[in-house]
């Protein structure tokens, strides 16, 4: 029986809402299960905004979030009403069966679990304060009961838990006991509900190893795996775990990390350190981006290798810092001043965040400048279970090396090739001395504001970045669905392609003619395929997350044909039904033209 | 929730069984503008009582059960409000507290939350060795430990047990009955009558057990290893084993919540025969009011799926504005059939 199951947990911070939901799906990852999970926070650190940690359980492959939840789990009534109706009909609403105040008239779940829905009430704080003597453990009475509810290992769970807790001994000791009062209540319960868990499938490769990761972790990963040497950084919201992740990695590797006073600092360690010839790298997010564009118009006219993780949130300004929006694309591949091309690539899940990660390295060395990893929120904090290969698939070193000069040749650092990379050298390789500046120059390194200098530099720049449209082992753009003509296609880009690849299977599964290409590779771009695609496609469809239609203006900036633009600022990820409902509404249309 | 209109009323009615359902029902086609909101201790959506014995027949998930879908309920606009036991009604202020401390303001209230199992007071200590049959759970439940050919213990012996009775013979599973005052419950049997309807019983494949010749129950305790899993004791120390022990003594009328709501209470609620109780904008219907009945000088309670059926649609009727009497929809009279087997009206439903 394959599984397919969404439980959201909603609570208020402070609840234990979001550890909740890293206790449960680090233990359904861990007996097997396929997880793609997506917390939402409030800027508060306790007591005022919503939490919801959202996780989708699988047998095989998922791509999104589903639109309706099978399960829905209130730790706060106030917060998790609004959600009862995302639950499906004959799926669970689990709540708290008493109040300890007084409650105006619908102030309780039980006045919104819908007629098609299965309600649980549970003395969740009663069984909290009387197997721990606090009512703090109420997150974890709810993990105890889903476990007997659906019948899943206990083990699993309690596994997950020692894990949480492996530092805080007596929060383990509450924690344990809360879980079983959760169990035993459980056990006591009739299950109505038809949602039902099949056995896990295992479909891991020898060697590979499995792990529940989230976006942010594992852009870590990649670049630990692809040797990064130096970072520095300054905290952001959604970036900073990429930061803390590395800092606490990165020392044990013999590598080096540094928290600089701003984000202007931060890049400019990381341009530094490229010249001197570490792979380095930075994160942060929009509002940083900002500060750091011009020295990334430095790293670019100084053909220095630089990596910038950066990870959307809703802007402009402060903005939302902790919802979702793919609105700096524009940023990150016109941001500055001059004719600054650079490398910008967006993963479009967990696993591609690794592999980008570790691509932008090669990349950054391979062709002298530097590479954005754009992610946003949705992905920095999604969770999937990710299997890594056994070795890592990066190269360690690209850097295109000079060779041995001619007896009284001088070094030319920014020598005009015919695939217009030059040979670099690393200050101290002996030799080759050169100088890098701000300034334009000529093939020496010299300043030079000639006509033809800035010309043949501007020319050599640009052109260079196309060899990264051929960069091995890095899926640049995919298609999905349907070969040939299609009647609608999607062409999607970072976070928002799997609600996409959702909608599309959807709508081949109702006799629709679809296909989806995700575009990973946003700078250069890689016209002459999603022409080639769109060609396929009686309408063109582009979803994302933003107000402008940044990446429809990019693709349309490249290939003229019209689309059909489905831009969304809610602050949350897209939905699959919306898409769905559009892409129903444009194969009508189609389907009416044929019949003209 | 129902969006609610500023100058609509709000109908409340407690229960979810037959007379709350069909009152709602009549409420909204009486009111289309009303809000309607239901509430039960249930879990589940209104189904029908009278199918619960086809869990024996392996009929198990609930959805078969139900007399009506969740679309009915949006189509209707009929709020349900599930597992939300109510705490108490005050008639002056015309609220109800919900026992998770939620308030809910009503303009009329019907009262319709039935009755639950009786057991009689001696044997009350001896419930967590018993499996009711009242309810969707409890059904699958008593399902759940009686085995293929297993025996089932009945005590009281009242007509819904003898109805799951015709069942469980059919489905070739033994059925003793420990019979006693509540047996035809709640015919009321003359003496007379009495032992040609246990031979019809008997006829019917039951064996019967005549409490007072036992000597009546003493205790009823967990089988032993290796024998069935309910032993009954009689007074008298003759034994019984069987797979499970039923009660079957009569409905209890659930109105411990009303006490202090200024309803007058016997037994039931009491209400006039157009089942008002006598507070104000409260009325009752179905097995938890007792009507007052010109004919007889008294109040008197009135069973059977149609003339439950029936006191729902009269009292929403009478919520809507009619003012009509109660008139009984039903014969209350157990007969034995050409066939010699035991035939009541209170097995008919629709």
């Amino acid at each position: 029986m394959a599984t397919d199951i969404q439980i959201s947990i909603v609570g208020s911070a402070g609840d234990g809402t979001i550890a909740a939901g890293e206790i449960l799906r680090n233990a359904l990852a861990g007996m097997g299960y396929k997880v793609i999970s997506f917390d939402i926070y409030p800027p508060e650190i306790r007591g005022f905004g919503k939490c919801i940690a959202r996780m989708r359980i699988t047998t095989e492959q998922a791509y999104s979030l589903k639109h309706k939840s099978d399960v829905l789990v209130s730790l706060d009534d106030s917060h998790a009403i609004p959600h009862a109706d995302e639950v499906r009909d004959c799926g669970a609403v689990i709540y708290e069966q008493g109040s300890i105040v007084r409650l105006p008239e619908g102030g309780h779940m039980s006045a919104h679990v819908g007629p098609g829905q299965l309600p649980y009430p549970l003395p969740i704080r009663e069984l909290s304060e009387k197997s721990t003597s606090a009512n703090r453990s109420r997150n974890i009475v709810v993990l105890g009961f889903i476990a007997g509810l659906f019948g899943l290992p206990a083990e699993g769970f309690r596994k997950a838990i020692a894990r949480k807790f492996r530092n805080k001994a007596a929060a383990l000791e509450a924690s344990e006991a809360a879980f079983q009062a959760g169990l035993d209540y459980a056990a006591r319960t009739f299950k109505l509900d038809d949602v039902a868990f099949g056995p896990p499938v295992s479909t891991v490769v020898a060697g590979a190893t499995v792990e529940m990761i989230n976006g942010n972790a594992a852009i870590a990963r990649g670049a630990l795996d692809a040797g990064i040497d130096t970072f520095f950084g300054y905290p952001i919201t959604p970036a900073t775990s990429i930061m803390e992740r590395l800092a606490a990695e990165m020392p044990r590797r013999g590598a080096r990390l540094l928290q600089t006073e701003d984000e202007i600092s931060a890049i400019s360690a990381v341009i530094g350190a490229g010249f001197a010839g570490a792979r380095a790298a930075t994160s942060t997010s929009g509002p940083g981006l900002s500060l750091m564009a011009e020295m990334i118009g430095m790293g670019v006219i100084g053909e220095v290798p630089a990596v910038l993780f950066v990870s959307q949130r809703g802007g402009p300004s402060t903005g939302m810092p902790t919802k979702t929006e793919q609105s700096d694309l524009h940023m990150a591949v016109y941001g500055g001043h001059g004719d600054a091309p650079r490398i910008v690539i967006a993963p479009t899940n967990v696993d591609g965040c690794y592999r980008c990660a570790g691509k932008a390295f090669e990349m950054a060395e391979a062709y002298q400048t530097p590479v954005i990893v754009l992610i946003d929120l949705y992905l920095s904090n999604r969770y999937e279970t990710v299997v890594f290969p056994a070795r890592p698939p990066f190269e360690a070193d690209v850097n295109r090396k000079p060779g041995k000069l001619a007896a009284g040749a001088q070094y030319k650092r920014y020598a005009l090739t015919a695939d217009h990379v030059s040979p670099r050298a690393i200050p101290g390789d002996k030799g080759n001395m050169h100088v890098v500046t701000g300034l334009e120059h000529n093939e020496l390194g010299r300043p030079s504001d000639s006509a033809e200098s800035h010309t043949a530099m501007s020319r050599k720049r640009h052109e260079k970045l196309k060899l990264a449209l051929d960069h091995p082992d890095l899926t640049k753009f995919k298609r999905f669905g349907d070969e040939g003509a299609v009647d609608v296609g999607l062409l999607s880009w970072g976070s928002s392609f799997g609600e996409c690849l959702e909608a599309m299977f959807k709508a081949r599964a109702e006799g629709i003619r679809c296909a989806a290409m995700k575009v990973v590779m946003l700078s250069p771009f890689p016209t002459a395929a999603v022409a080639a695609f769109m060609a396929d496609c009686g309408e063109v469809l582009v979803p994302e997350l933003n107000y402008q239609g940044q990446f429809a203006n990019l693709l349309q900036a490249h290939v003229a044909k019209p689309v059909t633009r489905l831009d969304r600022v809610s602050g949350e990820p897209m939905k699959v039904e919306e898409i769905l409902e559009e892409i129903r509404r444009l194969a009508g249309r189609k389907a009416a033209q044929k019949a003209a | 929730m129902t969006a609610k209109r500023k100058d609509a009323r709000h109908h409340v009615v407690i229960g979810s069984g037959v007379a709350g359902s069909q009152a709602a029902e009549t409420l909204r086609s009486r009111e289309p503008d009303a809000r309607v909101t239901i509430l039960t201790l249930s879990s589940l959506l209104f189904y029908n009582r009278y199918d619960l014995p086809k869990v024996f027949r392996g009929h198990r998930d609930w959805r078969e059960f139900l007399a009506y879908p969740a679309d009915y309920y949006r189509d209707h606009r009929i709020e349900v409000r599930r597992c939300s036991r109510v705490a108490g009604v005050d008639g002056n202020r015309r609220t109800i507290a919900l026992e998770h401390k939620e308030e809910i303001r009503f303009d009329t209230l019907l009262v319709a939350s039935g009755g639950r199992g009786y057991v009689p007071e001696e044997l009350a200590e001896f419930r967590p060795l018993m499996h009711p049959f009242s309810s969707y759970t409890e059904a699958v439940v008593a399902a759940g430990v009686v085995p293929e050919r297993g025996h089932v213990i009945m005590l009281g012996g009242d007509m819904i047990g003898l109805d799951l009775a015709r069942t469980l013979i059919d489905t070739r599973h033994r059925v003793t009955l420990v019979a006693g005052p509540q047996t035809f419950w709640p015919h009321e049997v003359d003496d007379d009558e009495r032992p040609a309807l246990i031979a019809a019983l008997e006829k019917m494949g039951v064996e019967v057990i005549e409490g007072a010749d036992a000597g009546g129950i003493a205790s009823i305790e967990q089988g032993a290893r290796g024998l069935s899993a309910r032993r009954l004791l009689f007074h008298d120390g003759t034994e019984l084993y069987g797979d499970a022990v039923m009660p079957f003594f009569g409905l209890s009328p659930s109105v411990e919540f009303m006490l202090g709501s200024g309803v007058d209470i016997e037994r039931g609620l009491l209400v006039n025969p157009a089942l008002r109780t006598t507070g104000e904008g409260i009325w009752a219907a179905g097995d938890v009011c007792q009507i007052w009945s010109d004919a007889d000088k008294r109040y008197r309670f009135f069973y059977g799926w149609k003339n439950v059926r029936a006191m729902g649609d009269l009292a929403a009727r009478n919520i809507a504005g009619d003012d009509a009497p109660w008139v009984p929809a039903q014969d209350e009279k157990l007969h034995i059939a050409g066939d010699g087997r035991i035939q009541s009206p209170f097995w008919e439903y629709e």
